[in-house]
């Protein structure tokens, strides 16, 4: 039975068009994949059928009846619910909180704690989840935060449950649990929509796969078993676009970077335990690993923003120490992990943007403090050309630009001072393709130069094609060195989890 | 031509001045209504005003130095908001600023009056400066936030100036709240004789060019500027944010000091309790109401003294109570907080404007 | 021997009646915060509420409607922050001032307009001592407990119905949901702006009634500026009192006490100003090393889109 049907929905915002008459039916008990890069409509279908947006055009089905939705309450009482990208947890709260909030069992005006805490319970245990209702959810892993959105969407008697991007915060160990899940759902009769743009796992999970672009459906009965990376990714993007090529090294020079005994204590935890590491001029080293083992701790020690139990940083023989600006001083330069908040101050202009951290320097500031304006403005003008950053002009404040031209900026900043060393974290989150390709072609460039070049990033893919050599940052410590080709994504994941040992049992 | 306005139109400053200009109208209308209220005539009593503040020589005088204080709280609190940071504590600042000024003016006698006034209105600079330092400090060391840590301080030094004037400072034989008069040497010069406004005048605008300039045109201003705006990427990019509070803070404290000195040395010749009619938070509405600039405030300051002069003269000729100008004030706070406020209220006037198309 | 025990009774009775009005404001600061909104306002809400309810009690006669006009007033000062702050979006530092400095300038304008005086009103009929002879016979504590007025015992009642509210009802735990995350809680249908409206109120009315327990129990009158900061007291003593009713009541009484020396002092060979000044100074070491370890709840300030 066609459980859910929607035809001809069309939804507008000032200035672009988010969905362009697309259709989309789900039926009972079938896994479906939507497919689509950032901005192709994916987030706001499924808003659309979850009561979260209301389109312009188009109607919605439900088990063949028409039906209105105009906020998530009336989705939910109609059992789709939805399990959001960012989990929509408070963490301060139990398991059991969490998943009752809103839908409480109740005695009068008093919340009946102890009906809650026996309902989850029951729930916890049918389908095996393995938590406990009475932990507060700060305490647990990502994976098992994940559950408990899911828990929440099968205590309000979900038949239909949507998942935003679920795998991109998951190792793969969690990766593989969660489809165990989502399999055992299907059996107990849910259907399932994973909105995603990961091609492999799509394959590896999905019934049949939808793909969206620029807001239009562009095939809505792909299979998955016939269909290859490649095929789905030129199905969502237009074109043929090859990230997976590899642009080797020309010539790695001599050691730039030194780092010995490296370790940052926070909260009583050690977050970063005795790292060793050298990058070599000519070179990209790759730090592959997942989200919270110690990278923002590493990329802050390394940019002079936090001060280290221990550290011996050495550029070029000579040791650097001090705060961010010393670092910066010292040429040693720094893309932040997330733009907007750390590496741009977006109601500024892009004029203003470009000097940010090098202002004090003799070419933009005289000996009395006074701020050279008119060679900024000239230089401001230079590097917006030179990166081709889209934007009317240089006095356009940066909150104007789209995310793929904000980072553009942060890049001619730091390219353009001549820098030694670069700390790069990851330099494509949130960035469209174009920029995506622009930016690896700047960055390999860069290193052909003769920079050192530190890359750190969550996502895989990108370290292994733009790194000479893989370091696997694992709780606070490296855990393994790859070179090129050595190891492949599944070892690595492995490693990313700690799974050492079994990776060295060659299971 | 017509790309051109629009171009300007787009500009953050031009929204800005056109909400501070909505706010001013739309307060000064409900202004009316409590005047009307009272039982007076809006219109006889805003005619009145402007009559007297802008047409007669005592009442432009009036209106200037009444602007006085209040512009240099304004600035003070104009620099502590382009880092973020919202100084409450005017009040007090001004307070421990004129004791000290009172203090260096009444009981050094050797000085010429060209050292001892500068001398004097450090005094009250540093002792403004230092109190705000405090503040600072708290919220840099312990994350203390600057509101209430700033308004606990008002109170205490507030109670201690008056515990000076009632007790230590105060001279033999006098049996009011105030300190020693003011040598001399001193005492700021009339700009207008027999009339309050004094040099201090001078010193606050001044003030507010140098404060200009250095938002404008050094990298110790865009360092401010960033700060206030995005504190992590600030951090980031390597500027020391705790330095960059700790510094604007003193400053506005020390501007606030200003403010009370320039009472001390030019309106009162001493300190006298409770002389500030407060000013700190009169400040605040200056401020808001120039959009934090410190060029604007001049001309805010300047239109708040003309109201407050105005208010000070219609009351002792008819009953209207003065305090309807503080109230008009704390509607401009208000109104200037919430542009989409102000946008809902005059819809319905720009569907006229706009011949309801 | 007598003397001390003297002293200390009234020490004790006065700070019990010193703290009732930062009890009531805390715990509104408390409804507050736990919907998300920052507390700032008190102050002004306090002020409100002392004059509201002098002016309630004045054209009434009665001082209980006094209360329920304190109660209102303090209310609708109380939505003018959540206005501001909850549908257009102002800071909620800058809305709770602004609250704040329409109470310090509307109420003196007020009682030029009514009265044409200038500093207090008139008196009016308040509440006085509860002053049972039954109580009295209450070993140790009768005589201090029969001092207090009637407030007293209903800010105790409504401490404690506060803190049911908030950690025992289903309405209580959305209202803490929509300060932890309202993002998450709009997900689940909480209704987030209108929780918000209500915790804002619930303060204003708390808040209210703490400054017509000045008004109306402490004296019989209004005094222009009679908050005296007590309001920032009130959001400290919520932060150090993890935004638990029952926290604030406990940290008012601390306060309480410091406040109340001031009155026992009075006339000794130490000038009362700095007597008046160790509320102010405690407030200071409270929120600079006293409030280590309150965390505030995560969604403050925040908004759900």
């Amino acid at each position: 039975m066609t459980l859910i049907r929607m035809s001809g929905i069309t939804k507008r915002y000032p200035g672009t068009v988010a969905l362009d008459r697309v259709d989309f039916h789900l039926k009972e008990g079938e896994i479906v994949s939507l497919l689509g890069e950032n901005g192709a409509g994916k987030t706001t279908l499924m808003k659309v059928l979850y009561g979260m947006t209301i389109p312009e055009e188009g109607d919605v089905f439900y088990k063949e009846e028409k039906v209105r939705m105009r906020k998530p309450t009336d989705a939910i009482e109609m059992g789709i619910c939805m399990v959001h990208q960012h989990f929509m947890l408070v963490p301060a709260f139990t398991v059991t909180e969490n998943i009752v909030v809103g839908s409480e069992p109740h005695k009068g005006i008093f919340l009946d704690l102890e009906q809650s805490k026996k309902e989850v319970g029951e729930l916890i245990k049918k389908f095996g989840f393995h938590i406990s209702p009475d932990t507060e959810v700060e305490k647990l892993s990502v994976g098992e935060q994940q559950r408990v959105e899911i828990l929440k969407a099968l205590y309000r008697k979900a038949d239909v449950i949507i998942l935003d991007e679920p795998t991109a915060v998951l190792t793969p160990t969690e990766v593989d649990e969660l489809f165990e899940i989502l399999g055992t759902l299907k059996k107990e009769g849910k259907s399932i929509i994973l909105i995603t743009h990961k091609l492999k796992e799509t394959i590896a999970i999905a019934d049949r796969v939808v793909i969206l672009r620029d807001g239009k459906l562009i095939k809505d009965n792909v299979d998955p078993a016939q269909a290859s990376v490649e095929s789905l990714s030129e199905m969502m993007v237009g074109r043929h676009v090859d990230l997976s090529v590899r642009r080797p090294a020309k010539e790695i020079g001599e050691v730039c970077l030194h780092v010995k005994d490296l370790c940052v204590t926070e909260d009583g935890q050690d977050k970063l335990k005795q790292i060793n590491l050298d990058v070599h001029r000519g070179e990209i080293l790759g730090i592959a690993g997942i989200e919270g083992n110690g990278q923002t701790q590493l990329i802050e020690a390394l940019t002079g923003l936090r001060k280290p139990q221990s550290m011996t940083l050495d550029l070029d023989g000579t040791a650097v120490s001090g705060s961010a600006d010393v670092f910066l001083k010292r040429k040693i330069a720094h893309i932040p992990e997330d733009r907007l908040k750390l590496g741009l101050v977006k109601e500024l202009s892009i004029r203003d943007n470009l000097i940010l951290g090098y202002h004090r320097e003799p070419d933009f500031c005289n000996k009395y403090s006074l701020l050279k304006r008119s060679y900024i403005r000239q230089y401001a003008k230079k590097l917006k050309e030179r990166f081709l950053v889209k934007a009317p002009s240089v006095e356009t404040a940066i909150s104007s630009l789209s995310g793929g031209n904000q980072q553009k900026v942060v890049i001619a900043r730091a390219f353009s001072r001549d820098p030694d060393a670069l700390i790069i974290a990851h330099p494509t989150r949130g960035v469209d393709i174009g920029a995506m390709e622009y930016i690896h072609q700047q960055m390999t460039q860069l290193r052909d130069s003769g920079k050192a070049i530190l890359l750190i990033s969550a996502d895989l893919d990108e370290v292994r094609v733009l790194s000479d050599r893989i370091l696997v940052l694992y709780e606070g410590e490296i855990v393994r060195e790859s070179m090129p080709g050595e190891l492949n994504e599944v070892q690595l994941g492995l490693l990313m989890t700690g799974a050492k040992s079994a990776l060295e049992k060659g299971v | 031509m017509r790309e051109k306005i629009q171009q300007i139109k787009d500009t953050k400053a031009f929204q800005s001045l056109i909400t501070s200009v909505i706010a001013l109208v739309i307060s000064l209308l409900l202004g009316a209504v409590i005047i009307s209220l009272s039982g007076y005539s809006p219109v006889e009593s805003y005619k009145a005003i402007l009559g007297f503040s802008l047409g007669t020589k005592n009442g432009i005088a009036l209106s200037l130095s009444q602007a006085t204080p209040i512009m240099f709280t304004g600035l003070a609190v104009a620099i502590a908001y382009k880092v973020k940071m919202i100084n409450t504590g005017a009040e007090g600042q001004l307070y421990v600023g004129a004791i000290a000024a009172a203090v260096a003016g009444a009981y050094i006698t050797f000085l010429p009056r060209a050292v001892h006034i500068p001398a004097a209105m450090l005094c009250g600079f540093m002792a403004g400066g230092l109190a705000a330092l405090f503040v600072a400090f708290l919220k840099v060391r312990f994350g203390a936030g600057e509101v209430i840590t700033s308004l606990m301080l008002n109170q205490v030094l507030i109670l201690f100036t008056s515990y000076l004037a009632n007790g230590p400072l105060k001279p033999d034989g006098s049996s009011l709240p105030q300190t020693e008069m003011v040598q001399e040497t001193a005492r700021l010069t009339r700009l207008i004789p027999k009339t309050q406004l004094t040099t201090a005048l001078l010193v606050a605008v001044i003030t507010a060019f140098i404060l200009h300039f250095i938002l404008t045109r050094t990298a110790y201003g865009y360092e401010m500027k960033a700060t206030g705006l995005n504190v992590d990427a600030a951090k980031t990019a390597g500027i020391h944010v705790s330095g960059i509070y700790l510094r604007t803070f003193f400053i506005s404290g020390a501007i606030a000091g200003l403010c009370g000195a320039s009472m001390a040395l030019g309106t009162n010749h001493r300190f006298v309790e409770g002389f500030s009619v407060n000013y700190g938070f009169a400040g605040i509405s200056v401020a808001a109401l120039a959009a934090y600039n410190p060029l604007g405030v001049i001309l805010s300051a300047f239109l708040f003294g003309v109201l407050k002069a105005g208010s000070i003269t219609l009351n002792r000729t008819t009953a209207v109570p003065m305090e309807f100008v503080d109230v008009i004030q704390v509607l401009v706070v208000i109104l200037v907080a919430a542009p989409t406020l102000i946008r809902t209220l005059t819809r319905p006037f720009s569907v006229l404007a706009k011949g309801g198309k | 021997m007598g003397n001390i025990s003297n002293l200390a009774y009234i020490v004790l009775v006065s700070t019990l009646r010193m703290s009732v009005p930062l009890i009531l404001a805390a715990t509104g600061g408390a409804f507050s915060i736990r919907c998300g909104v920052s507390d700032l306002g008190c102050e002004g809400m306090m002020i409100a509420g002392a004059f509201f309810g002098m002016l309630g009690s004045y054209i009434t006669g009665n001082p209980w409607l006094g209360l329920v006009s304190a109660m209102l007033f303090g209310a609708v000062f109380s939505m003018i922050h959540a206005v501001m702050h909850v549908t257009y979006r102002v800071n909620a530092t800058i809305s709770g001032m602004c609250v704040n400095l329409l109470g310090t300038a509307i109420t003196p304008l007020l009682l030029q307009v009514i009265w044409g005086i200038r500093g207090k009103s008139v008196q009016v009929a308040a509440f006085s001592a509860l002053n049972l002879e039954w109580m009295k016979k209450i070993p140790v504590i009768g005589r201090m407990m029969a001092a207090q007025n009637i407030i007293f015992y209903l800010t105790i009642v409504l401490v404690v119905l506060g803190w049911m509210f908030l950690f025992k009802t289903t309405a209580g735990l959305r209202m803490r949901m929509v300060s932890e995350n309202p993002q998450a809680a709009s997900t689940v249908g909480i209704n987030v702006t209108g929780y918000k409206y209500f915790g804002v109120m619930m303060s204003g009315v708390f808040c209210g009634l703490g400054g017509a327990y000045l008004s109306l129990g402490q004296m019989n009158m209004f005094i222009d500026g009679m908050t005296s900061g007590r309001g920032y007291i009130a959001v400290v003593i919520n932060a150090f009192g993890r935004f638990n009713p029952l926290g604030a009541l406990a940290g008012s009484i601390f306060f309480g006490f410091f406040d109340s020396l001031q009155t026992v002092f009075q006339g000794s060979v130490i000038p009362t100003q700095w007597m008046m000044m160790l509320p102010y100074i405690l407030t200071l070491a409270v929120i600079s090393v006293g409030l280590r370890k309150s965390r505030s709840p995560a969604g403050v300030g925040k908004h759900h889109d």
